[in-house]
């Protein structure tokens, strides 16, 4: 692993706590880097990342880091499988996981949340955490929208880089903050957006 | 999507074979269509069936195959472009050009896929599709002389498949015609038509000639325009077009995806103000400051007159107004006046050539000289990279008496004398890799495959180099244009000067824009959008839903296509490189100070992320799950488990044979 791609691992995972999309040992990222997997360590915080909180790991096959990998790796080879990801970040966010609860998609009022989401799927599992399960579920949706919400759970989001794929958690959480806040207050709501209807459709 | 009725149909083509005098109808499975799309995707897909590996370039063997897309023609914004594909003259590989305007719009208004042009007339022809194809002087050129093309006379008319005239006129006077006077006589000959043509350069064989069309667009690189020189094919005139629009599965849903599109190209500067005010050539300052701008034949990547040569000088001094393809809401071309003569462009590409490549900092011989080679129908990017090859060559006491770096008068009259085959301009005309070859110095012609790079110095933006060198088409920038992530930060930014991490991000890149190049949409949409929009717009305009990873699967289908291409062509892991320069001798000053390309590691992650061996072959399964193997076998390519390997023996399956594994 390079200094530049721990780095990345680094800045991300830094902000992600900070913005409090995750708990002190929540969440998990990775990078796909031909056949292999740079996954973050099970169990490390990913407010504080060093080099052997990044485990290196076969795209396909095991070997003996699986024994060091995230809970979720089953899910990000799954992932890497289906789509053409390079990135995945899977987060707790708290606002986007109440709104999980109570809805079969999440659709954004906000502008930004709009022009970047327009729809986030919400799919649910029983055994919500580095399940068969999920691998087998969430993929097929990754392969159409590039976040999809675990109810109960949280997003995995995928990019080209880990940047966008934090951007993509960063933006629902945001979104569902302001859709909590706005149904919270009650009162009708003023649609301003041309086509917003047809969302629910994208 | 369930409500729609699918669009997605077998392809209609049309066959000219201009030896013969024939056309004819054809067509190519709805399961190609879904598997190449249409453009480039069906180019490849048609060059790998019909075996142009084995022809020579320049024989009537070769064929040019013209082909827009199934987005082409609809609403999808910047959705009127088609491609050009052949094997090239100048890189001996699979070649396609993409190009704006509206031809492809009026093929596919004649119910036209794909129009293949085989063989090569006896004398100079036009062919003329649609319309009252055979009407006396429909040429534009040739009323009232019935001798010419072989097996047509004037008014007569070879076919009409589907309904659709096609006739093979005389080019008479129309040859040896330059570009501007040649389509402004076939307007008058055909008002409301579109046409393709080549200028003098094509029709000397000039290896970087060029088809111009009459929107000012061109299939530029590679020397495709010499291909349809070869054939004596002046022009291609599509008329009466409209009769049929694109059909579209779903208006409604089309028209929903288009206006979310574009929302974000109106939403991000690059596309909604940097490329509408100043053009292309907005990257002249930006890439200059960045250290990038590869100066006198990329001895350095800082030019001291980058701002005299800049987007912000053109429009400031040259500009008459701008233009846009169909269906663009860009609008990247110019339109511009030197007081004496006026046209298109220049472009970014073009003034770097013409400019900063050759040390001139004059932009008005700049854009004169980009006159020259429009009216010509030359690339200015092969023309100003050869001349700056030259230059230095007389810089090394190679050339005696030849062009010296910073002589604009020298570059307006080179390009000129190129077109012409004269004097130096009929060595010029071979491209710099085989005048570098010639005069003994290979290494100082910076090309990759024979084709000349572009302007962007990749020692200061390495993931451009791994472009650079895995380039199915030679040294390109539009298989995949790293300067989004590594310059301007689309997605976002990453370490420009970083060796490895970078495989992936390319790959996704290539594999993105040759689907892209068969849709066929402008590449520019990229800097706002992603696969997820193209692939709602395809969805749209066919009534079946398309994931974004089908729309990438197809890119890399195509991707690995052309490679196998490549292969059964000749060409080996050894052309996966950069010009000596690039390689050994590290910028000298400026932001990338002191860097070189390290590229061997570099080309061994990526042939691991594309899931070939380490000699750059596709691996078997690789194949197997783009359903290609049986293209590999059909190639002479023995697809075994350590990839595939050359063959005498391999079975060849019929050429007719259709359908995605056949490409097929």
């Amino acid at each position: 692993m390079t200094s530049a791609v721990l780095e990345q691992f680094q800045r991300v995972g830094r902000d992600l706590f900070v913005a409090g999309l995750i708990s002190s040992h929540g969440g998990n990222m990775s990078v796909r880097q031909g056949d292999r997997i740079l996954i973050t360590r099970r169990g490390s915080m990913l407010a504080h990342l060093e080099e052997r909180d990044v485990v290196d790991i076969g795209l396909e096959e095991n070997d003996a880091n699986v024994a060091l990998a995230s809970t979720e790796i089953v899910v990000h080879r799954a992932i890497y499988a289906a789509t053409s990801a390079l990135a995945v970040v899977h987060t707790h966010p708290p606002y986007a996981i109440a709104q999980s609860l109570v809805k079969d998609e999440i659709v954004p009022m906000d502008s930004e949340g709009s022009y970047l989401l327009h729809k986030v799927p919400v799919v649910a599992a029983q055994l919500t955490a580095g399940s068969s399960e999920v691998a087998e579920l969430l993929p097929q949706w990754l392969k159409e929208y590039d976040l999809v919400m675990l109810r109960g759970h949280g997003p995995f989001a995928i990019g080209h880089l880990l940047e966008e794929a934090y951007q993509l958690t960063s933006v629902l959480e945001m979104t569902c903050r302001i859709l909590t806040i706005s149904e919270g207050m009650g009162g009708e709501v003023k649609e301003y957006r041309k086509g917003s209807e047809r969302y629910g459709s994208w | 999507m369930s409500h729609a009725i699918s669009t997605l149909a077998p392809l209609h083509g049309l066959r000219v074979d201009l030896s013969r005098g024939i056309a004819t109808a054809e067509e190519s499975s709805a399961d190609v269509a879904r598997a190449y799309l249409g453009g480039r995707g069906l180019g490849a897909c048609i060059a790998l069936r019909e075996r142009l590996y084995e022809v020579e370039p320049l024989a009537p063997e070769n064929l040019l195959i013209f082909a827009p897309g199934p987005l082409t023609g609809t609403d999808a914004p910047a959705s009127g472009r088609h491609s050009v594909t052949a094997r090239s003259p100048l890189t001996g590989t699979l070649f396609d050009g993409n190009s704006g305007g509206s031809f492809g719009v009026a093929l596919r208004g004649l119910g036209i896929d794909y129009l293949v042009v085989a063989g090569a007339c006896e004398t100079p022809s036009c062919l003329v599709i649609g319309g009252d194809a055979g009407g006396e002087g429909a040429a534009g050129g040739a009323r009232g002389t019935a001798a010419g093309a072989r097996g047509a006379a004037v008014g007569e008319v070879l076919a009409a498949p589907d309904g659709v005239q096609v006739a093979l006129l005389p080019a008479g006077e129309l040859w040896g015609m330059e570009v501007p006077t040649a389509l402004a006589r076939l307007r008058d000959a055909h008002p409301g038509a579109e046409a393709s043509v080549i200028g003098p350069a094509g029709e000397r064989g000039v290896l970087f000639a060029s088809i111009v069309n009459n929107r000012g667009r061109s299939i530029g690189r590679g020397g495709l325009g010499a291909v349809m020189g070869a054939k004596r094919l002046k022009a291609v005139v599509v008329a009466d077009h409209g009769r049929h629009r694109p059909v579209v599965a779903d208006p409604d849903r089309l028209s929903f995806v288009a206006y979310e599109a574009e929302k974000l190209l109106k939403a991000n500067p690059i596309t909604s103000q940097a490329l509408p005010e100043f053009g292309t050539a907005v990257l002249v300052n930006v890439l200059n400051q960045a250290g990038v701008l590869p100066t006198r034949n990329f001895r350095a990547s800082q030019f001291e007159h980058a701002a005299a040569i800049s987007g912000e000088s053109l429009r400031r001094d040259f500009l008459q107004r701008r233009a846009a393809c169909r269906g663009c809401g860009i609008g990247c071309a110019r339109r511009t006046s030197t007081g004496d003569a006026s046209g298109e462009g220049p472009e970014y590409e073009s003034i770097w050539a013409l400019g900063a490549a050759c040390g001139v900092g004059d932009l008005k011989a700049i854009v004169e000289a980009n006159y020259a080679c429009n009216r010509a129908g030359l690339d200015t990017i092969t023309m100003g990279s050869t001349i700056a090859c030259a230059m230095e060559m007389t810089e090394e006491g190679v050339l005696p008496d030849g062009p010296r770096f910073g002589d604009a008068a020298a570059v307006i009259a080179l390009c000129a004398a190129t077109a012409r085959r004269e004097g130096l301009g009929d060595e010029l005309a071979e491209g710099s890799a085989r005048f570098a070859a010639r005069l003994g110095r290979p290494e100082l012609s910076m090309s990759v495959k024979s084709l000349e790079l572009p302007a962007y110095d990749p020692r200061g933006m390495t993931g451009q180099g791994l472009g650079f060198a895995t380039s199915n088409r030679g040294g390109c920038h539009l298989r995949a244009n790293m300067l989004n992530p590594e310059i301007l930060g689309v997605p976002k930014m990453i370490d420009r000067f970083a060796t490895l991490g970078k495989a992936g991000l390319l790959i996704n890149l290539q594999n993105l824009n040759a689907a892209l190049d068969s849709l066929s949409l402008c590449k520019f949409t990229g800097f706002a959008l992603k696969e997820d929009y193209y692939a709602r717009l395809l969805s749209a305009v066919w009534g079946e839903t398309v994931e974004p990873q089908e729309l990438l699967r197809v890119g890399e289908r195509i991707w690995n296509a052309e490679r196998l291409f490549n292969l059964a062509a000749g060409f080996t892991r050894a052309a996966d490189t950069l010009p000596r320069r690039l390689l050994e001798e590290p910028v000298p000053a400026g932001p990338a100070a002191g860097r070189v390309v390290d590229l061997e590691p570099m080309l061994a992650e990526y042939y691991l992320a594309r899931g070939w061996d380490t000699d750059g072959r596709p691996r078997a399964g690789k194949l197997d799950r783009l359903s290609l193997s049986s293209a590999a076998v059909t190639a002479g390519l023995t697809a075994g488990e350590a990839g595939p390997t050359r063959s005498s023996s391999a079975p060849v399956p019929s050429a007719a044979a259709h359908g995605p594994g056949a490409a097929a």
